[in-house]
């Protein structure tokens, strides 16, 4: 009976192993079965994954290879396997956020953004690693340990969504739920060569989403490439009964986009040549193809990670007040209540975390709340009227991902400052509620790979990722596998 | 020297929605513990609050008969604190932009003028859950108020003793429960106030410091509190002391206050914009749509007791304590009776029932029209006032009609010679009470009369059997 089974190239996206299922080469069961083994291997060196859903998973996606057969297809991405990040609910399995105090943690719903997509036909195959609560640049704060960068894997695959990159940036087939607060998708998007979009705050549902900076916080997706990722959105955007800050009228023009401007403060002190270069010649490469590229400074940049720290661990505090061993999460038992308190918070949290709930306790309390929490709200309004101001002459604006490559694990841990450096030009797009799209652009003589992203106005999704996806017809670097990861 | 009381009040009304203020929960006490609970009123991660605009319109109601001033934008913050019985580990409430600004109480003083208490601000907030302390020394978290809708309303400080604090509570709830903002059952927690007290020398003094009384929840408690706390105070001072600005707890059995906290000790709430919920945008519009589903307000429908229909005003109260009494009134008066017969019998009758059953008029289980019917019967004379309100009791312990009970039981009877009959019965039965009457002690009257209903079956004539008793014991 069984024929030998063949499959899509390792690094083909979504819509290529689509056509390879249309056309019957393999079933969404092989497809899925064969991601599994991938997950349960690889997935597991790197570090990458914490869960998988393999009885789920199979059976679902046998249920899709039916209504293939049936002409019922509910959606373009029936029967694709696709992960949540752990701060993102799942009826199956657990979501613990990555952290101690959420170990076992069970949701028993299904975040809104998972809910669509498994409305859609989609396949969840498991869950992924990344920094405690999100809070993290490395993907080293997680409870589940270390994620490797699957490009070098002495070195960190960036965070917080680290697990869902690493994934990515290895293999296809499927793509992956991260979050982003303050570079949390982009960021390891571009370590581990992937794509990844930080849709416009209020697109995509937070319903579901355990919160780190509620007024940051997105939902994203990353893939292999950027019309993997717009699929994606399409199937998750919109409005939302359970979150009533998610937008009602989306933005649906596809106008291409024609102005780039270079935002001179990506390409300052500070930055790798290499990546400076990268995104120089990226630009280069766009203005061959007719795009008009100019240059533009954004000063307010310079503020933006300070008012960023500030604004992001204010809210964190607050978020993260509702683990107190009383309901959610674990609890050390103690003689009286404040010592409970206490007990339960030290050893459910860890370091980063616990530093991130002091600092924006400190921020917010009396006497020093006006000079830095209101102080910073102030200077976000400054960053938000100069993004938009600089998005009404150009369509979009270009600078690096991160200031520097993928360094070793554990180089910057116990650094906070170093650690927080690493979201100097993502915060921005946070602060300003505006989408951003990281890219792959190329590898430093390291072959470590350099990501550039593009910001839009406010609702410009979908042309963020259009223009994603004619750059990548020009170019090839989202194609690369890592050498040794190919099958 | 005459020292003058100043007292603030903060009031904590619990609006009276179906669901509650960011859930779907029902606004329902009663339950099991923590059986009215949601992923949202208990803060599970990744659970959003969503703003219940049915509260925002009685929110708005509120305000509107409060002569508040509404906001166009207003918004949540979250007020951030460690607490068992808040799972959030904060309450969203408002603090930096309220809904509503300015406004007064309507109230009257001891000497009956009447005067306003200014309101600072209303906003908006939920409620946080119940921590039950056990004797054992354990204690138990109760979820199910968590996230109710809550209205906290600020006054001003205003020079007044305790009667008149109470007074403007009085006043308040009465108003919240008349346009269903509210039902302001304090013993039900769903009505609480914090008062601030303070002393001056004069009435054109600076004011003096203050101090805070918390959850008071009774009339008696925030008068006697205001009473026993202002005197403290003048005690203090005129002894040379000063006032500390500290919270204090009122002790209702031994009517004391004492220190609970200072004002250096009090929570730092770290307040910040609740990034969760999108400003709140209120238009004119919402305003009048609200401002015309009101009801006649108190002062309208008192005007039209006493001067349309010529109630006593003291008649008028009761009646008028309720809307849902008001409109019960009205459908007496609609069902053909007058107004005297109507007060009298629903205050009488009505009234004392729910008042026997701890019941709210809108629970009464007997329709205006059953009861105009039975009243009818007994102005019509077909039967005694004592048997129309034994039938009305019936109806009400039975569960029945009191058609049905008033159509069994016969009309009232008034022809002699049945009278006779039962008479002569009850008279040779009970030769001594007939010999003491005649001999001067009128005493056994009312026994004899008794009798007589009793061999009717309670359908005598009342006022023609005891005529026709009193005239055959004399012929006797
Ligand atoms: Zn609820």
């Amino acid at each position: 009976m069984s024929s030998p089974q063949q499959f899509p190239p390792r690094e083909a996206t979504v819509q290529e192993a689509l056509q390879w299922i249309s056309e019957g080469r393999c079933s969404s069961h092989d497809l899925v079965s064969r991601y599994l083994d991938f997950l349960e291997t690889e997935g597991k060196e790197l570090g990458a994954i914490v869960e998988t859903f393999e009885a789920e998973a199979l059976a679902a996606a046998k249920l899709s290879d039916k209504r293939r057969e049936q002409g019922e297809l509910l959606g373009p991405l029936d029967g694709i396997p696709f992960t949540a990040k752990m701060n993102i609910t799942t009826a199956v399995g657990t979501t613990d956020a990555s952290s101690a105090m959420l170990v076992g943690f069970e949701a028993g719903e299904d975040a809104t953004v998972v809910r669509r997509l498994l409305g859609g036909g989609a396949v969840l195959v498991g869950k992924t690693s990344c920094d405690e609560f999100a809070m993290g640049a490395t993907n080293e704060t997680s409870c589940h340990g270390v994620v490797a960068n699957p490009w070098d894997r002495s070195r960190v695959p960036g965070g917080s969504s680290g697990g869902a990159a690493a994934l990515a940036g290895s293999h296809g087939w499927a793509f992956h739920l991260g979050s982003d607060t303050g570079g949390s998708i982009r960021l390891p998007a571009a370590f581990c060569s992937a794509t990844g979009l930080k849709p416009t705050w209020g697109r995509v549902s937070r319903s579901g989403l355990i919160a780190f900076g509620s007024s940051l916080d997105q939902i994203g997706p990353i893939a292999r490439d950027a019309s993997d990722c717009a699929l994606v959105l399409d199937c998750i955007e919109g409005a939302d009964p359970l979150d009533s800050t998610s937008l009602h009228q989306l933005d649906e023009s596809r106008d291409p986009i024609e102005k780039v401007a270079l935002v001179s403060e990506g390409f300052g002190s500070g930055i790798d040549d290499s990546i400076r270069e990268a995104v120089r010649a990226a630009a280069q490469e766009m203005e061959q193809h007719g795009v008009e590229v100019t240059e533009v400074s954004l000063p307010q940049l310079h503020a933006a990670n300070a008012c960023y720290q500030v604004i992001a661990t204010a809210e964190a505090s607050s978020n993260l007040a509702r683990y107190d061993g009383i309901h959610v999460g674990s609890r050390v038992a103690a003689d009286d209540l404040q010592l409970l308190y206490e007990k339960s918070r030290r050893a459910g949290f860890g370091v980063e975390v616990r530093r991130r709930i002091l600092l924006g306790t400190f921020v917010l309390s009396a006497g020093y709340r006006d000079s830095y929490y209101s102080r910073a709200q102030a200077v976000r309004d400054l960053i938000r009227e100069g993004v938009d101001h600089a998005l009404e002459q150009v369509d979009a604006l270009l600078l690096p991902v991160s200031p520097f490559a993928p360094f070793p694990i554990g180089e910057r841990i116990d650094d906070p400052i170093a650690l927080y450096a690493c979201d100097i030009l993502t915060v921005t797009a946070n602060l300003a509620g505006v989408p951003a799209l990281a890219l792959p652009c190329g590898f430093d003589e390291a072959g470590l790979p350099i990501g550039m992203q593009l910001m839009g106005a406010r609702g410009s999704d979908h042309r963020l990722l259009q223009f994603g996806q004619q750059w990548q017809q020009w170019t090839a670097h989202h194609r690369e596998l890592p050498v040794g990861g190919a099958s | 020297m005459s020292w003058q009381t100043v007292v603030g009040l903060e009031i904590h009304a619990q609006m009276a929605t179906r669901s509650k203020m960011f859930c779907s929960c029902r606004r329902e006490t009663g339950l099991d513990p923590n059986h009215n609970i949601c992923p949202v009123c208990t803060g599970w991660p990744g659970a959003l609050p969503v703003i219940n605009e049915a509260a925002v319109r009685c929110a708005i109601r509120a305000a509107i008969c409060l002569d508040c001033t509404i906001q166009r934008e207003s918004r949540f913050d979250r007020k951030n604190y460690f607490y068992p019985d808040l799972p959030k580990g904060y309450q969203i409430s408002q603090f930096y932009r309220p809904y509503a600004l300015g406004g007064a109480i309507s109230f009257e003083r001891e000497d009956a003028t009447a005067d306003r208490l200014p309101l600072v601000r209303i906003h908006m907030e939920e409620d946080a859950g119940k921590s039950i302390h056990a004797s054992d020394g354990t204690s138990r978290i109760d979820l199910n108020r968590c996230s109710s809708p809550l209205l906290e309303i600020v006054t001003e400080p205003l020079g007044m003793s305790g009667i008149e604090a109470a007074s403007c509570v009085r006043s308040l709830r009465h108003l919240l429960r008349w346009v269903g903002v509210s039902d302001g059952d304090m013993e039900k927690g769903n009505l609480r106030c914090d008062v601030n007290v303070s002393v001056r020398p004069d009435a054109s003094a600076e004011l003096g410091t203050r101090t805070e009384l918390k959850n008071l929840n009774s009339f008696v408690s925030i008068q006697r509190s205001v009473e026993v706390e202002s005197k403290r105070q003048i005690e203090v001072l005129e002894k040379g002391g000063t006032i500390r600005q500290e919270t204090r707890l009122w002790d209702q059995d031994l009517e004391v206050t004492e220190e609970m906290r200072s004002k250096e000790d009090s929570p730092d709430y770290r307040y910040f914009p609740e990034p969760d919920l999108p400003v709140i945008v209120i238009e004119q519009q919402d305003i009048d749509r609200e401002r015309q589903s009101l009801p006649e307000l108190p002062a309208e429908r008192y005007r039209e007791l006493v001067d349309d229909l010529g109630l006593d005003p003291k008649e008028a109260l009761p009646i008028l304590a309720r809307r849902e009494n008001c409109e019960f009134f009205a459908a007496l008066l609609e069902a053909g009776l007058s107004a005297t017969s109507a007060s009298n019998w629903f205050r009488g009758e009505v009234l004392r029932h729910l008042n026997d059953r701890s019941e709210r008029i809108d629970q009464y289980p007997l329709a205006a029209e059953a009861i105009a019917v039975v009243v009818k019967a007994v102005e019509e004379d077909r039967i005694s006032v004592g048997k129309g309100r034994e039938i009305l009791q019936q109806a009400l312990d039975e569960q029945r009609d009191p058609n049905e009970i008033l159509s069994e039981s016969g009309e009232q009877i008034s022809d002699e010679s049945a009278l006779v009959g039962w008479i002569t019965t009850v008279l040779s039965e009970n030769p001594e009470a007939v010999n003491k009457i005649k001999s001067g002690d009128s005493k056994p009257m009312g026994f004899l009369m008794g009798q007589v209903m009793k061999a009717s079956s309670g359908q005598a004539h009342p006022r023609l059997a005891q005529d026709l008793l009193q005239k055959m014991i004399e012929q006797d």
